[in-house]
């Protein structure tokens, strides 16, 4: 399909941001968590990844993040194998960003001083200890939270952010570590829909400036509202990879209603 | 679900280990020999306290009114206690503060190191402050700095075993989060974790100072300064009005010391 695209357009081909080859995970002999899984992500591109639990969601995105190392397969960061040494992977770790379901915010420090943990890697060990960011620093983590809508917040306590407003704050974390992926287990999971609403138009927003989001969703009318191009997985296989718009909705219910117990 | 009778749910039987009327029998049968046999090995002897507790009576009654001639001198070995307990916390405490990161599971770099941490601590722990200072008082002489030393040994070992399960009690998440930006561990124990341990961290460094002042009013009973230097000589040579006022000072500081402490960690909360 690609390849056919590029020889229309004269344009080159899209460039890829992040990429999944051959990925195949087995816990046990007769466990496959993942069966030759691939696709590949483009800068700007918002990806959703549905499926019913135990599909292998969690395990794609923890290859994905280098975490588990996949039995075969590679996954490349900006055209880099993550897995053929400690550097890569560090590169790749400062690349992609991650996003959790239960947010992981610290606790008591403020939604700016969370916003600055993405600038960790960025600043010497120094700076760390005595917490004194530049002023460059602490501007563009203002700029962060402004994108995510949170300007007021910058002062206040994470534990006394709604959960909504917390998981925006890791998404201006994200923003902040200049990640050019982010990978979103189960974002708005644990959310109510009008919170859900409120960060997946934030992770839209990092689309718009460039990012690429992969983002595992458990609603298909989520993953249709927000997503371009929409993965499903059943039982370690990619079963669907198209854009939202020609997404077979009975098809992927189908993959919902025949796999649940 | 199965019915055991007609209309009857069968409920579950107790749980735990002490299951059943034997159990629970044998259970009482082994409480009685522990008591017994410590009743005995304590040789508490009630008719003993009460031919001893007229004398007592005595005592309080020559004792009154506590003199008040050697205040100033009284009051000097008081602060002398509070000083003790100060400075042995701190160091103490600044001693600690590399080893509970050490010793604790989840932040330690390896288990080759987290061992022979807590091993160490454990063994720090085990010996009491008083036993300590009375090491050093034979090493460097009399004098409230052999308390100080006893006291930074042993608080050294019981604040850092105590940090280190604050920090091991912290939710994983926030430290993953900060790890999954590619800052170093250093980095992410500093920024990430302290915020989370500090107030109860400090919570337990206020809970050891004021153990640790009521604590050194002993202390200078083997020797180690403080008012429990005076206490042992008043007590030594029968002076009673002087005894009296060294307990009511020792009363009052340690009053005041333990509602400065819990107004402080209240605040901290």
């Amino acid at each position: 399909m690609a390849p056919a695209q590029a020889r229309v357009a004269v344009a080159p081909a899209p460039p890829i941001v992040a990429a999944a080859e051959g990925l195949t995970k087995r816990y046990a002999p007769d466990v496959t968590a993942l069966a030759g899984v691939s696709f590949a992500v483009a800068p700007g591109e918002f990806v959703a990844v549905l499926g019913p639990s135990g599909a292998g969601k969690t395990t794609l995105f923890r290859c994905l993040t280098g975490l588990t190392r996949p039995d075969h397969g590679t996954v490349r960061i900006d055209g880099r194998d993550i897995w053929t040494g400690a550097r890569e992977l560090r590169a790749a770790r400062q690349t992609v960003a991650l996003i959790f379901q239960q947010f992981n915010l610290i606790r008591r420090l403020t939604a700016l001083e969370n916003v600055l943990v993405g600038r960790l890697a960025h600043v010497s060990t120094w700076r760390v200890l005595l917490r004194r960011f530049t002023r460059a620093d602490r501007q563009r983590a203002l700029s962060c939270l402004d994108t995510v809508g949170l300007l007021d917040k910058a002062a206040v306590r994470a534990d006394q952010l709604s959960g909504g407003q917390q998981q925006r704050v890791a998404i201006a974390r994200a923003l902040a570590q200049n990640a050019r992926v982010i990978l979103a287990d189960e974002p708005v999971a644990s959310l109510d829909p009008e919170s859900a609403a409120t960060v997946l138009a934030s992770l839209r927003f990092a689309v718009g400036a460039g990012v690429a989001v992969v983002a595992s969703l458990h609603q298909v009318h989520l993953a249709r509202g927000y997503a371009d191009r929409i993965l499903a997985l059943r039982a370690g296989r990619l079963v669907q990879d198209a854009p939202t718009a020609q997404l077979d909705v009975r098809a992927l219910e189908q993959i919902y209603e025949r796999s649940a117990p | 679900m199965a019915t055991s009778r007609a209309g009857e749910y069968p409920e579950p039987g107790p749980r735990g280990w002490i299951r059943g009327r034997g159990r629970f029998i044998l259970v009482l049968v082994l409480l009685a020999i522990f008591y017994s046999a410590s009743w005995h090995l304590a040789r508490v002897d009630p008719a003993k306290l009460l031919t001893g507790l007229p004398k007592m009576a005595g005592w309080a009654v020559k004792a009154w009114p506590p003199a008040t001639d050697e205040l100033p001198v009284l009051l000097l070995r008081t602060a002398e206690t509070i000083a003790m307990a100060a400075i042995g916390t701190t160091a103490a405490a600044l001693l600690a503060l590399p080893l509970c990161v050490l010793a604790a599971r989840n932040v330690t770099p390896s288990l080759a190191i987290y061992y022979p941490a807590r091993w160490f601590l454990n063994a720090l722990r085990g010996v009491d402050s008083f036993v300590f200072a009375l090491l050093f008082v034979a090493a460097v002489g009399l004098g409230p700095f052999a308390g100080v030393l006893g006291i930074a040994l042993h608080t050294w070992g019981s604040t850092a075993k105590l940090w280190a399960e604050a920090i091991e009690n912290i939710p994983p998440g926030p430290l993953e989060a900060a790890a999954a930006t590619g800052a170093s561990r250093l980095k992410v124990v500093s920024y990430a974790l302290l915020p989370d341990v500090a107030p109860s961290m400090v919570s337990v460094g206020l809970f050891w100072w004021e153990f640790n002042v009521r604590a050194s009013t002993v202390l200078g009973v083997v020797g180690a300064g403080g008012i429990g230097q005076e206490l042992k000589n008043s007590m030594d040579l029968l002076l009673f009005p002087r005894l009296l006022t060294i307990i009511l000072l020792i009363l009052v500081t340690v009053t005041v010391i333990d509602h400065a402490s819990e107004w402080l960690r209240r605040k901290l909360e």
